[in-house]
C-alpha cells in the first residue's frame, strides 16, 4: 500500500528560517516549555531580543489558551484552546506568528483595537497601557493590555490577518516582528 | 503578625519566591511570575501588606527582584503598590528598590509607569546579568 506525503507541507516546515512550529492544544506546560525553549536560543543571539521574543511568545500564546473559539477537552476535563505559532529567525530579526479560530463576535473588536495600537506612538501607546491596566480586574478588554504589552515589547506594528472560516468563524492570525 | 514565605518554582507555572518579614518590615517578590491564578496568589499578600500598614505602622523595605511576569501579573503588582502609597501618604515610611537586568529596557520602561501611575518613588537598581 502507498502512502501519500504531503511533501509541500514538509518542506514549508522545514524552510531554513523556521526555527519553530506548534499545532495543538497551549495550555501552562505547553507554554513554559516552549518559553524554556525560546530562553535557550540566547546562544545564538542577543540576551534582550530573546528576552522580548519570550515576553510576546507568552502573551500570545496566552491569549490562544484562552480565546481560541476551538478547545480541546483533556483527561482531566479542563478545555484548552488550540492554536498554531510559528517562529522565524532571521538575520536582522525573529518574526512570530499565532493564530486560531475566534467568534466573529471579537473580530471587529479585535481589528479596532489593533488599528489604534498601531497608530499611537510610544508615550502614548505606554499611556494606554496604565489607562487600562487602571481598570478592575476580570473587567473586559483584558487581552487588550496583551495586545499593548506585545506592541511595546517589540516596538513593530501588529500584523493581523483575518481569514473567515465559516458563519461563525475566522482564523485570526498576528504577527510580529522582533528586531535584533 | 505571620511573616509570609513562599519557596519559587519554575515548572509548569512560575511562581516567585515571596519573603514578607512582618518583625524588620522586609518585604521581597523574586523569580518569576507566571500563575494558575494570578489573583488568589496576590491577594494574600496585598491583604498582609494592608494589615501591616494598618495595624505594625512600622517602616517598609518593599524589594522587587522580578525577571519576568506576566500581563496579570503587573495588575496585581499596581494593587501591592498602591497600598505602599496608602500607607506614605498617611505618614508611611517607604523604601521601594526594584532590581532589573541591565539590558532589560522594557522593565526599566515597565519600572517608570509604574511610578507615573503611582506617584511613588521606586529606586531602579541594574544588576549585570550572569550568563
Amino acid at each position: 500500500m502507498s502512502v501519500v506525503r504531503n511533501t509541500g507541507f514538509s518542506a514549508q516546515m522545514f524552510e531554513e528560517e523556521v526555527k519553530l512550529s506548534y499545532k495543538g492544544p497551549i495550555d501552562e506546560r505547553i507554554l513554559s516549555s516552549i518559553g524554556d525553549y525560546i530562553n535557550t536560543m540566547e546562544s545564538f543571539a542577543d540576551a534582550n531580543s530573546v528576552k522580548k521574543l519570550f515576553k510576546i511568545f507568552f502573551e500570545l500564546s496566552q491569549n490562544i489558551s484562552y480565546y481560541s473559539a476551538v478547545k480541546v477537552k483533556m483527561n482531566d476535563n479542563r478545555e484548552i484552546g488550540m492554536g498554531s505559532l510559528i517562529l522565524k529567525e532571521f538575520d536582522d530579526s525573529f518574526l512570530l506568528i499565532t493564530g486560531n479560530p475566534v467568534n466573529n463576535e471579537f473580530i471587529i473588536p479585535i481589528l479596532e483595537k489593533s488599528e489604534y495600537i498601531n497608530s499611537l506612538d510610544r508615550e502614548s501607546l505606554r499611556q494606554y497601557k496604565r489607562d487600562e491596566r487602571r481598570r478592575p480586574q476580570g473587567e473586559k478588554g483584558n487581552a487588550h493590555i496583551g495586545l499593548i504589552t506585545v506592541a511595546l515589547t517589540s516596538a513593530n506594528p501588529l500584523d493581523i490577518e483575518v481569514n473567515p472560516i465559516d458563519e461563525e468563524t475566522s482564523f485570526f492570525s498576528i504577527g510580529v516582528r522582533i528586531d535584533k | 503578625m505571620e511573616n509570609i514565605v513562599i519557596q519559587g518554582s519554575h515548572k509548569d507555572y512560575f511562581i516567585p519566591s515571596v519573603n514578607f518579614n512582618a518583625q524588620n518590615g522586609m518585604c521581597e517578590i523574586s523569580g518569576e511570575s507566571f500563575l494558575e491564578d494570578t489573583v488568589e496568589f496576590y491577594k494574600p499578600l496585598i491583604q498582609w501588606l494592608e494589615t501591616y500598614t494598618g495595624e505594625v505602622k512600622k517602616p517598609i523595605a518593599f524589594i522587587i527582584k522580578l525577571t519576568y511576569f506576566n500581563t496579570s501579573t503587573s495588575r496585581s503588582i499596581l494593587d501591592l503598590l498602591n497600598v505602599l502609597k496608602d500607607y506614605e501618604d498617611n505618614g508611611g515610611e517607604v523604601v521601594i528598590n526594584w532590581h532589573y537586568d541591565e539590558n532589560d529596557v522594557d522593565m526599566e520602561e515597565d519600572i517608570e509607569d509604574y511610578m507615573i501611575d503611582t506617584g511613588l518613588d521606586i529606586n531602579l537598581i541594574p544588576f549585570s546579568q550572569k550568563s
